[in-house]
């Protein structure tokens, strides 16, 4: 079932456009990444999705369960806000109140009754782990537990849809962890969740539909699979570690129909148009000069590569 | 050295490229001074209301209102009673009263009393309507004083004049006393000069003949009867008595015509002859007498004159001295204290005699209700802004009212909580005044609200607290400055004076002191109180447009902040 669809979305901020003709659109229980460079305008987007910031061009159209029929998100927002929750990439949290305390006020706030917020704060917190640490000030819990009450916080009210910003910045691998485990969680729950990041494997770890973002530009949104299958055809990435005869293996390389040769040290990766044809070509010419090779595998690229690809090719 | 400049140019670029950091550091003192200063760039006189109240609009009493408006003092006159000019002090329509006799001039030795009505509360005020105010009193006083001298040096050349008249009478009655002193000196030497002493005259015998004759005749008969006595028939004894008693008689008459006709001056001729020798010299000396005391009737006759005359010139001179008396005793204001200060003037308080602390305590309360207010509002609106979790609120189904109306809640609060403390307080200092706090407490309650939606105005125009927070105190200050706590309002140009009175701290201020000092009822503040009421409504309005309006700006600078906030290492 949809949930939110934009429309040739523009947005600026003064003569700066900040997001360009956008076309996306997020169905129930889907959980997005949207990716970019920093400036690209993924949070923009974010908060665009989220209702937070009125397009300038364009429709955002918000489906609601009752009539399925596309209503706009930004001038309906005061209706769809208890449907929405927004975990931005600072701690939107009091620091000076407790983890409860910001629970129950959050949770207040959202017009809950007393016993569902208890009922709510209870679950999440057990969910989280951080039962334990209820009385605790958010001020003194670690960056990871910090995230862990900011995403509860937009959890309190059990929106439809949880928008992330950077979710794992700045956060030490187990807290890292935690938060990613948390979020596919939420998502198992059936909550709708759409996160921008940076961290392009956390982000495939987790995601499985991808947006990507570059100049403000929507340059792709599907699957992982549909994402790779382009690449696959023509990007194909060949591995191969060498020892000492590197330099004549990149002289071959380049004697062959590749788009790319990347030098990672004790590895070669070659991005070929055609992996077959240039399969062949390198082992005729590693076994015509007498070279030795450690390993060689072809495999599909990874998000990163993906990303890499997109934003360096189209520029 | 490079260095330091090099940190310093840093910190001005910083300053500058935050644009309202800039604006309030840089522009802040100057917008005060440059509000001050055509606030009180003016040589115009203080836009003072001077209610002046007489029993009666004489000639010298508008003539005094006329000094005044021509220094464009706005006279208000009262002709029914002075309480009603004194209601207009304190209800602030007013700025002093003054009371005028109906007449000005001083007549006698009590100085005429002006009386002026001041609003001990608003002390600047009164030093300032005690200098300007009686400035002119000054000069009517002077004007007095130089009337009544000049009446007093009037008299005095009068009385000059007369006493030079009189002086030249005195003396030709001086001459006149010298001219009779000589004559009756004259008449002194003239009587002097009589000799009364009598003569020895001579005077007639002829008695002394007869007396001797008749002694003779009597000395022979007594012989005859003598020689008759023998003839007589009678005893011889008998007859010898009588021999010798007529013997001796014969005897003394023959002794007695020696007596009379003897030589001696004892005689009888002697005497008579010696008295006509005296009578004669006593004659010739009466005669000299009598002439003498011819002339000294003469001269008496004269000085007789001349001591008419010197009685004349002498009534001439008391009748002088009388009128110089009078001339003198018509002078009415005799007494030095008058005339140095024929107009006294007094100052009278329209309020109870307090402490200054009670006089000031209005001020007190709203400067710490405004001060704290703008602070608090902008603090708690840029610790909200600023808070991390501030990005929620739009999330929340809640309207922007409701977290504006939080805002304002909680500094009210705080606020009456500082109003209560104050007021329990003041109760130790100003007990007298318990009655007046409830009603003071809800003026302050609507002051705490109007400055406290200002703060929030301030809080959300500004970026960072400490920006805002400036900001605020500059807008305390220039509000304090155009209060007429500090500078009268009076003093302010008459164009910007109108529009400083609509100066919330000027309008709470006064509401506080009318019902703090002068017991007003509620129904004498209602007005103010609605411009305040309507003030806080119309500052709730602009704060909803002004976050309205800024609300995609304050999203967007409050990504980028919290994102280089989160960026900034640790």
């Amino acid at each position: 079932m949809e949930f939110i669809q934009l429309k040739e979305v523009s947005k600026s901020f003064g003569r700066k456009t900040i997001i360009q003709d956008v076309n996306l659109t997020i169905k129930d229980g889907e959980i997005w990444g949207v990716l970019g460079n920093s400036g690209s305008g993924k949070t923009t987007l974010l908060n665009l999705l989220s209702g937070f910031l009125q397009p300038s061009v364009g429709e955002i159209g918000y489906f609601s369960r009752i009539d399925n029929q596309p209503k706009n998100l930004y001038t309906n927002f005061h209706k769809i806000k208890r449907h929405i929750g927004f975990t931005p990439q600072h701690s939107a949290i009091y620091p000076k109140l407790t983890v409860k305390e910001n629970l129950l006020h959050f949770g207040q706030l959202y017009g809950l009754k007393k016993e569902t917020i208890i009922e709510n704060a209870k679950s999440l917190l057990h969910f989280t782990g951080l039962y334990e640490d209820r009385d605790k000030i958010a001020d003194h819990l670690s960056e990871g537990m910090r995230k862990r009450l900011d995403i509860m916080c937009s959890l309190i009210h059990k929106p439809r849809i949880l928008f992330l910003d950077e979710p794992t910045a700045n956060l030490g691998p187990i807290a890292e962890r935690d938060v990613l485990a948390l979020i596919e969680a939420v998502n198992a729950q059936g909550v709708t969740v759409v996160m921008a990041s940076h961290n392009l494997e956390n982000v495939e770890r987790v995601c499985t539909k991808f947006a990507i973002i570059k100049d403000g530009k929507l340059r792709s949104y599907q699957m992982l699979d549909e994402l790779q299958r382009p690449f696959l055809k023509d990007n194909v990435s060949i591995n191969i570690k060498t020892s000492k005869e590197k330099d004549q293996l990149i002289a071959i390389a380049k004697k062959l129909p590749v788009s790319r040769i990347v030098d990672q040290g004790n590895q070669l990766v070659l991005d070929s148009v055609d992996p077959g044809k240039t399969m062949s070509k390198l082992l005729d010419s590693i076994e015509s000069e007498g070279l030795y090779l450690h390993d060689l595998d072809v495999r599909k690229p990874t998000l990163r590569e993906i990303f890499e690809k997109i934003v360096e090719d189209k520029e | 050295m490079s260095s330091l400049w090099l940190l310093t140019k840093k910190s001005l670029k910083v300053l500058i490229r935050s644009k309202s950091s800039a604006l309030i550091v840089i522009f802040a003192p100057l917008l005060i001074i440059l509000v001050l200063g055509l606030a009180y760039n003016t040589n115009e006189r203080f836009g003072l209301n001077i209610g002046v109240y007489a029993p009666s609009f004489t000639d010298d009493v508008n003539s005094f209102v006329s000094i005044l408006q021509e220094d464009e003092f706005t006279i208000i006159p009262y002709d029914s009673s002075i309480e009603q000019c004194v209601d207009d002090i304190r209800s602030g329509l007013v700025h002093t009263c003054i009371s005028l006799p109906s007449s000005l001039k001083v007549e006698d030795n009590n100085p005429k009393d002006i009386v002026f009505y001041v609003d001990p509360s608003r002390v600047n005020l009164v030093w300032m309507v005690q200098e300007t105010v009686k400035g002119k009193f000054e000069l009517r006083s002077q004007t007095i004083r130089e009337e009544l001298s000049q009446n007093i040096l009037t008299k005095l050349m009068t009385t000059k004049d007369g006493i030079a008249a009189q002086n030249s009478l005195l003396s030709s009655v001086k001459e006149q006393q010298n001219s009779f002193s000589a004559s009756t000196e004259a008449v002194k030497q003239q009587l002097s000069t009589l000799d009364l002493t009598l003569p020895e005259s001579s005077y007639s015998t002829e008695s002394v003949d007869t007396i001797k004759s008749s002694i003779n005749s009597s000395h022979e008969k007594i012989g005859e009867a003598l020689d008759s006595l023998d003839s007589l028939n009678i005893s011889s004894g008998q007859k010898a008595d009588i021999k010798d008693a007529l013997e001796k008689a014969q005897e003394e008459l023959s002794s007695s015509l020696t007596l009379v006709e003897g030589n001696a001056s004892s005689s009888v001729l002697g005497i008579i002859a010696i008295l006509e020798q005296d009578l004669a010299s006593a004659r010739v000396k009466l005669q000299a007498a009598a002439e003498r005391t011819a002339n000294s009737q003469t001269i008496l006759e004269t000085a007789s004159g001349e001591i008419a005359q010197t009685l004349e010139q002498l009534n001439s001179i008391s009748d002088g001295l009388g009128k110089l008396q009078q001339n003198i005793e018509s002078q009415q204001v005799t007494e030095a204290g008058t005339i140095a200060s024929p107009l006294n003037t007094k100052i009278e308080k329209v309020s109870t005699e307090g402490t200054y602390l009670s006089y000031l305590f209005p001020a007190l309360l709203i400067l710490v209700v405004m001060f704290s207010s703008l602070a608090l509002g902008t603090t708690l609106v840029m610790v909200e802004k600023n808070s991390p979790a501030f990005i929620r609120n739009f999330f929340l189904p809640i309207k922007k009212v409701t977290f504006i109306a939080s805002i304002y809640f909680t500094n009210l609060i705080l606020i009456l909580i500082q109003i209560a403390v104050i007021l329990l307080i003041s109760l130790f200092f100003l007990s007298d005044s318990i009655a007046a706090f409830p009603t003071v407490a809800f003026i302050l309650f609507v002051a705490a609200s109007v400055f406290t939606f200002l703060g929030m105005v301030v809080g959300y125009i500004f970026k960072s607290e400490e920006t805002g927070i400036l900001a605020s105190i500059s807008l305390g200050s220039l509000l304090l400055f155009i209060s007429g706590l500090i500078l009268p309002l009076e003093g302010i140009a008459p164009l910007l004076r109108g529009l400083v009175s609509l100066n919330p701290f000027v309008i709470a201020e006064g509401m506080v002191r009318e019902v703090f000092i002068f017991g007003a009822p509620f129904t004498n503040i209602w007005i103010d109180l609605l411009i305040l009421i309507s003030y806080a409504v119309a500052l709730f309005l602009i704060i909803l447009i002004i976050e309205s309006f800024l609300h995609d700006h304050l999203v967007e600078r409050m990504i980028r902040h919290h994102r280089e906030k989160q960026q900034r290492p640790k």
